[in-house]
């Protein structure tokens, strides 16, 4: 039992600096992006690609930088052209995205699956009560904590952070002040991005890589941000958490429904508290 | 002629092109690909009818689509417990009912969330499709043999493009003259209101959710009937039909075509079928190009095609 | 005396921490047309939204001709007889005036739609899609959607908002026609004074969520804390 609730837990990390990426991109440009998932299945076939010349960890930088590169030129050329249209026009563009990025990954690196290797430095695993549980497990959950860490501390501390959480509670007072909006939107977006590369990097040793990789996590994706309200990143990290451990219970203890856990859940929070469990901004 | 007259008329003369085409198109590759867009013409139009009379935008039709072609391709599989003429009708039915209960739930969530629970929706069931092996065949599918005769017809025509074309063409132009009757109708008018403004209307005196719900199982059993229309030409399904991109093509034939009108999804459907069968020639990256489609089509003609003529006598600012 | 047409007890609304309406008792009497004025944040709308059932009232009830309506929905209370207009215009944008005009009146069983195109001389537009109107138009359209029936009771906010003065004059006047003829009772809420101290019979003050005077409009003109919370300060 202790396993499947760590497995929970590893699942549950790896949700939460994905949704933390959406969440972002929503904060800024109030689009939901439903190219997130392919975002992340992305950041796992270039950080694939980068790791077969320089490992794990040069895996994980390139799928950063290419990550954010991308979701710099999608805020400019996408997501600040249409911010005058009904945000259901972005939303619907970034699903056309979605199957582009699909279609384009299985194109290059072909439909089967593909497995990465963890990085030496975390292989093998660790004994806990009587069972083996590997130690790039604990690893993605101490990474996961990480990044949200630097996340947390970058949004409250630094300037640029500053100017991100005020442009994420009303954009045309900060606009006023004198920040370039778009210029905080375009960083955000590409920070955004960048995380569900890494996420997918982070996930490829114990997930494994295909196409469809991005399809389940997504929707998990949208309810964790649903859940935990789409400004918060507390109550994302906690919404998260808690999905990790119901969706790792749920395929164990009643596989055939699992599949309609999260239509459920998210179809309870957004008819009873449609702003979210936590309901406040980043 | 009055409005209604019009779409009389107007059905009768396409269901009549029906057999005109049937006879100048020699069976093989073609005719089969038209057999495909008809039936995904179906698909388009319950997209559309949702879209026009409640202003929701589905990512996850396919999976009513894949419910009434499992459910069909199930009942087809017994034929001691039910005959075929009514397995059919019933499998449209149960889908209908099952989205009219959903709909009394999700219809009261708006916009972008709604969208993300259509889509959370197609996933479950596409999950479903794919974990439930004892009932739907888990990855590998569900082959259905059909009994020796259908509605008196037999099964022979329901599996050939030649007799499958007809039948699919004409319930193409019924289930479209059916949805521009009912935008007609009172009861279109009350919901197109409630899309316009769903306050007003709740202080005008009207509930909002039972409509809406009735809108959505509507727009369900439009594409349960294409799903039964599905197994019953290929006579196999499987979690593949679920997939999302089956409800992005849907969306997209939808919106190219324009959702202001009961036709527009269907000619999105033949415009896609067109372009789908030239390209393919040129490039298997079909998906991809959908994408690319979609993108365009959301950016520089956000009414569809069927939207034009009105762009060009007056053009206005865009909306969605 | 018969029971009031609209009648409010202790009317309270809270939220978050703010208490828009503290306590208001109110009584129209049948066929009246009734003024409701106050300065800006006097919690004007918010009655009219509790007494619509657009908001919810913390405590208090309301009673339509002696019916307690105080748990009933919008909906409900429009079949009980209450209908209300909206500051800023509520109605259907792509559907033609006529249409929606049309969808008011069947859901009461009311006939008068198109007598009341023609009185709000919104007749020439019975075809034309309602955004594609002047705001004027849209104004009146508004008041129409909620005049059709006629209700028995009808709450307007600001009914003459963005109109010009002239506009609201004669806005005014059909209005009193309307409600003179239909034998509607009627609560006004306006900004504008020209319109309130021309039609209303009786005005109601409201100051910080409170009732704070009633009377008729000579009453009200010289009244010493109306004329220091809201005719003084706009006119010193």
């Amino acid at each position: 039992m202790t396993i499947q609730i760590l497995n929970g837990l590893v699942y549950g990390s790896l949700l939460l600096v994905l949704a933390a990426g959406l969440a972002l991109i929503y904060g800024l440009r109030r689009v939901v992006n439903f190219a997130h998932g392919a975002f992340y299945m992305l950041g796992a076939y270039v950080g694939y690609a980068a790791a077969q010349a320089g490992g794990f960890w040069a895996g994980l930088a390139a799928s950063a930088v290419v990550l954010a590169l991308f979701g710099a030129v999608l805020d400019r050329l996408v997501f600040r052209a249409l911010q005058e249209r009904d945000p259901l026009v972005t939303v619907i563009v970034t699903f056309g995205l979605l199957l582009v990025i699909e279609d384009a990954v299985q194109w290059i690196w072909g439909a089967e699956g593909r497995s990465m290797d963890a990085p030496s430095l975390l292989a093998g695993s660790v004994a806990l009560g009587g069972d083996a549980f590997p130690v790039y497990r604990l690893a993605v959950i101490a990474m996961a904590a990480a990044l949200t860490a630097a996340l947390l501390a970058w949004l409250h501390r630094s300037r640029a952070g500053l100017f991100v959480r005020a442009a994420s509670l009303d954009p045309a007072i900060t606009a006023v002040q004198g920040v370039n909006t778009d210029a905080v939107a375009m960083l955000v977006t590409a920070l955004g991005a960048a995380l569900a590369g890494m996420s997918g990097v982070i996930a490829a040793p114990f997930l494994s890589l295909s196409p469809a990789m991005g399809g389940q996590i997504l929707v998990d994706c949208f309810v964790v941000v649903v859940v935990g309200g789409l400004g918060s990143l507390g109550g994302a990290a906690l919404a998260a958490l808690l999905l990790g451990q119901v969706q790792v219970l749920g395929a164990v203890l009643v596989p055939d429904i699992a599949a309609l856990i999260p239509f459920l859940t998210m179809a309870a929070v957004l008819l009873w508290r449609p702003t979210g469990l936590a309901g406040k901004r980043l | 002629m009055s409005g209604a007259g019009r779409i009389g008329a107007g059905a009768l003369a396409a269901a009549a092109a029906g057999p005109a085409i049937a006879a100048l198109v020699p069976p093989g590759v073609l005719l089969s690909l038209l057999v495909q867009a008809c039936i995904y013409a179906i698909l388009a139009l319950s997209v559309g009818v949702l879209a026009r009379q409640n202003g929701m935008v589905s990512f996850g039709h396919a999976a009513m689509f894949g419910a009434g072609a499992y459910l069909a391709g199930i009942g087809l599989g017994a034929p001691g417990l039910l005959p075929a003429e009514a397995a059919l009708p019933l499998a449209v039915a149960a889908v209908a009912a099952v989205c009219f209960g959903l709909g009394l739930i999700i219809v009261r969530v708006h916009g972008i969330a709604f969208a993300m629970l259509t889509l959370a929706l197609g996933q479950a069931c596409f999950e479903a499709a794919n974990k439930a092996r004892g009932v739907t065949g888990g990855a590998d599918g569900l082959t259905v043999a059909l009994p020796r005769e259908i509605f008196g017809l037999p099964a022979a025509t329901f599996q050939r493009a030649e007799g499958m074309f007809l039948i699919a063409w004409l319930a193409m132009v019924a289930l479209a003259a059916l949805a521009a009757l009912l935008a007609r109708s009172r009861f279109g008018l009350l919901t197109e209101a409630i899309r316009e403004n769903e306050e007003r209307a709740r202080f005008l005196g009207y509930g909002t959710v039972l409509p809406r719900a009735a809108v959505f199982a509507l727009s369900g059993g439009i594409a349960a009937a294409g799903g039964v229309l599905y197994v019953l030409y290929n006579g196999f399904v499987s979690p593949e039909t679920v997939h999302w991109s089956v409800s992005g093509s849907a969306l997209i034939m939808a919106l190219l075509g324009g959702t202001r009108t009961a036709w527009g999804p269907l000619a999105g459907a033949a415009v896609y079928f067109l372009l789908r069968e030239q390209l393919v020639e040129v490039t298997e990256r079909w998906l991809g190009l959908l994408g690319i489609l979609l993108v365009l089509v959301m950016v520089f003609l956000p009414d569809g095609l069927s939207g034009l003529p009105r762009r060009l006598r007056r053009p206005r600012g865009a909306e969605a | 005396m018969s029971a009031p047409a609209l009648s409010a007890r202790g009317l309270a609304r809270h939220y978050g921490g703010v208490a828009a309406l503290r306590g208001v008792d109110l009584d129209l009497a049948p066929g009246e047309i009734r003024g409701l004025i106050g300065p800006n944040g006097a919690g004007k709308s918010t009655l009219v939204d509790v007494l619509s059932g657009r908001a919810p009232g913390s405590a208090g009830s309301v009673r339509l001709f002696g019916q307690d309506i105080t748990g009933l929905g919008p909906a409900a209370r429009r079949h009980a007889g209450l209908a209300r207009s909206f500051q800023r215009t509520s109605i259907f944008p792509a559907l033609p005036v006529g249409a929606q005009l049309e969808l008011a009146a069947r859901r009461v069983g009311a006939t008068d739609a198109p007598r009341l195109l023609e009185e709000l001389d919104l007749a020439r537009l019975a075809a034309v899609p309602a955004q594609e109107t002047a705001y004027g138009d849209q104004r009146r359209l508004d008041l129409a959607l909620a005049l059709v029936g006629p209700p028995r009771v009808l709450l307007l906010d600001e009914p003459a908002a963005g109109l010009t003065a002239e506009e609201s004059l004669a806005l005014a006047d059909r209005l009193r026609e309307l409600a003179r003829a239909r034998g509607v009772t009627v609560l006004l809420v306006e900004h504008d004074m020209e319109v309130v101290f021309r039609i209303c019979e009786r005005i109601t003050v409201l100051e910080l969520g409170a009732i704070l005077a009633e009377g008729t409009p000579q009453e009200i003109r010289r009244h010493p804390e109306v004329v220091r919370a809201y005719l003084g300060s706009a006119a010193a």
